[in-house]
């Protein structure tokens, strides 16, 4: 039985890890633990787990997970953080301004409902009249305003540009990395992310069938910027086409609309020109979408909706109530004490 | 009182006319901007400095492939979607096995797993597994978040900072301490019946058998 201790020993010894097959053969109840002893070649009382510790000099090692923590910070959160460390933000007071476009639509045109159908003998008919009549007058008055700069400025004219405008940019939105620079002298500054949002990891098929009524401008209006000569103009028009739409995802499934079906189209689309600028061009500025729109058609896909609790956003509601309630109670309880007191202070100043 | 009045003037100005006076280090730190500063204190740059590397860089790549449309009644292409996490302070060697075990399973499975694993690995691949769900679904169009499986799974090897440690007889050793990346790829759709090679039939076996006694090569024959 010795001979088969020792075997078992050297054996576990070289290679370094216990063989279960082993040990039953060996008589004394004590052995394995000492096998194991042997195998961690520590010394058995934990009184020199400190001394054996300090055998490793100290390394500091890189914390990754607290950089990839930090990596998801909110701004507001990473700002917290950088003033807790001591870290100085970089300020950058040198902010890039655009002043080739503006950055929204001023006095937007309010599209009719239904696209003007309703009967002049109504009440809602006779006051779209109305108010058409008014804005009318205005666009003729902007009108005279875009003369002073573009000779020979013809709203017809425009609207042919206008269309030629609108296609060629829908159809460069096929391949937006390929088209960037042609892209950018069609449209804008403020339009471009709008157009081109999350179609880098997208395919869009777009094909212009035929105009159903001939384009036409139903807006026009002038703002200055800075100085009362530096005058941006934009131009609403309507476009009535027939299209064909369809998107797909990035591994080429259907996402949106179909290749097969022709859709009427109404389009308000802004054009913008920097007409004080020698240089400025008319670009596709953005797109006025009615309040009366109705919904679009639903993605192709089954999605979760978003787990909204709506019992705690009623909690939270009825919270900031009785807040306020107890706010209100708590000042009345001030102003009776701050009345009391002057009463007291005015019958013994009486 | 002139006297009184140059000694006045000429201690105020002393600061002026030698360099190494303290007042003028303090002028000079009250001008200094905070754009050095930053430099000096970002731990992320530092990190950045001393190893010198960005790490993997490839692998999330495979995340912008655009596929072109396809036509009508050709099958869809199931989505695929890679994710990684890099320099996990982990033996790339242990990652390993729990990498290699989650092949081909089903993501659900995997977690599942994964959840009776005791190693720190097994947490952390179940992390980059739910997150590569996550984004599968938000980003790349994926309908159902269990209706995918890991199509591949691997560790590498992570920066290794080496460390000291001391021996007898003024000896000394080298400590390893390693750190390791780990890739996944998933796939949509149900997980394959056979990821490896399926085992081969008595048939199968005997054909390679024929075939390998026919290849032989008889040494000095014809």
């Amino acid at each position: 039985m010795a001979t088969c201790v020792k075997a078992v020993r050297q054996f576990t010894l070289t290679r370094g890890t216990p063989c279960m097959v082993w040990i039953p053969l060996v008589k004394h109840a004590c052995a394995p633990l000492i096998l194991q002893q042997q195998l961690m070649k520590k010394h058995w009382t934990i009184k020199w787990r400190k001394e054996r510790a300090n055998k490793y000099y100290k390394v500091n090692l890189p914390d990754f997970d607290e950089v990839r923590e930090r990596d998801k910070f909110t701004p507001d959160e990473k700002r917290i953080w950088m003033k807790k460390e001591g870290i100085c933000q970089p300020r950058n007071f040198t902010r890039p301004m655009y002043i080739s476009n503006t950055n929204s639509v001023f006095e937007p045109y309010v599209p009719p409902e239904g696209d003007g159908k309703a009967s002049s003998l109504s009440k809602e008919g006779a006051r779209e009249r109305f108010t058409e009549l008014k804005e009318k007058g205005k666009s003729y008055k902007e009108l005279r305003k875009v003369r002073q700069y573009e000779d020979n400025f013809d709203t017809t004219s425009f609207a042919e540009l206008a269309n030629n405008i609108y296609i060629e940019t829908h159809n460069l939105l096929q391949d937006v990395k390929k088209n960037e620079n042609r892209l950018l002298e069609l449209v804008t500054e403020k339009a471009y992310p709008e157009m081109t949002f999350g179609l880098d990891h997208k395919t869009l098929h777009w094909k212009f069938v035929e105009s159903i009524e001939p384009a036409r401008v139903v807006h026009i209006r002038t703002n200055p910027m800075i100085t009362n000569d530096n005058i941006y103009a934009q131009i609403t028009v309507r476009f009535h086409s027939k299209q064909v739409l369809a998107l797909y995802d990035r591994f080429g499934r259907l996402m949106y609309g179909s290749e097969h079906l022709v859709k009427d189209v109404i389009d308000y689309v802004v054009f913008e020109k920097h007409i004080a600028s020698l240089y400025g061009s008319w670009r596709i500025h953005g797109k006025i979408i009615p309040k009366w729109l109705p919904p679009r058609e639903p993605l192709l896909k089954t999605y979760r909706k978003p787990n909204l609790n709506f019992e705690e956003i009623d909690n939270a509601e009825e919270k900031e109530k009785t807040d306020k309630k107890e706010e209100e109670e708590e000042k009345d309880e001030i102003n009776e004490a701050i009345e009391k007191q002057k009463k007291k202070y005015n019958v013994e100043i009486v | 009182m002139a006297l009184l009045c140059r000694n006045l003037l000429r201690s105020i100005a002393t600061p002026l006319f030698r360099p190494n006076y303290q007042l003028t280090c303090i002028v000079a730190r009250a001008f200094s901007t905070s754009q050095t500063a930053c430099a000096d204190f970002d731990p992320e740059l530092k990190a950045k400095g001393i190893f010198g590397k960005k790490g993997p860089q490839k692998w999330l790549k495979y995340n912008d492939i655009v596929y072109p449309a396809r036509k009508e009644g050709e099958p869809a292409r199931p989505a695929e979607i890679t994710h990684m996490r890099t320099n996990v302070k982990y033996s790339p060697d242990n990652m390993a096995y729990i990498a290699t075990m989650i092949r081909g399973m089903s993501i659900d499975e995997a977690l599942k797993q994964l959840s009776f694993h005791k190693k720190k690995g097994a947490h952390v691949i179940s992390e980059v597994l739910l997150e590569a769900q996550e984004m599968a679904v938000r980003d790349h169009n994926v309908e159902f978040k269990s209706n995918l499986w890991v199509e591949s799974s691997h560790a590498t090897k992570g920066i290794v900072i080496k460390g000291v440690r001391r021996h007898a007889k003024r000896r000394f050793g080298e400590v390893r301490y390693k750190f390791c990346h780990y890739f996944v790829r998933l796939r949509e759709g149900r997980p394959p019946k056979h990821y490896l090679p399926p085992p081969m039939t008595g048939y199968e076996k005997m054909e390679e058998y024929i075939r390998e006694q026919r290849a032989r090569r008889i040494a000095f024959s014809l």
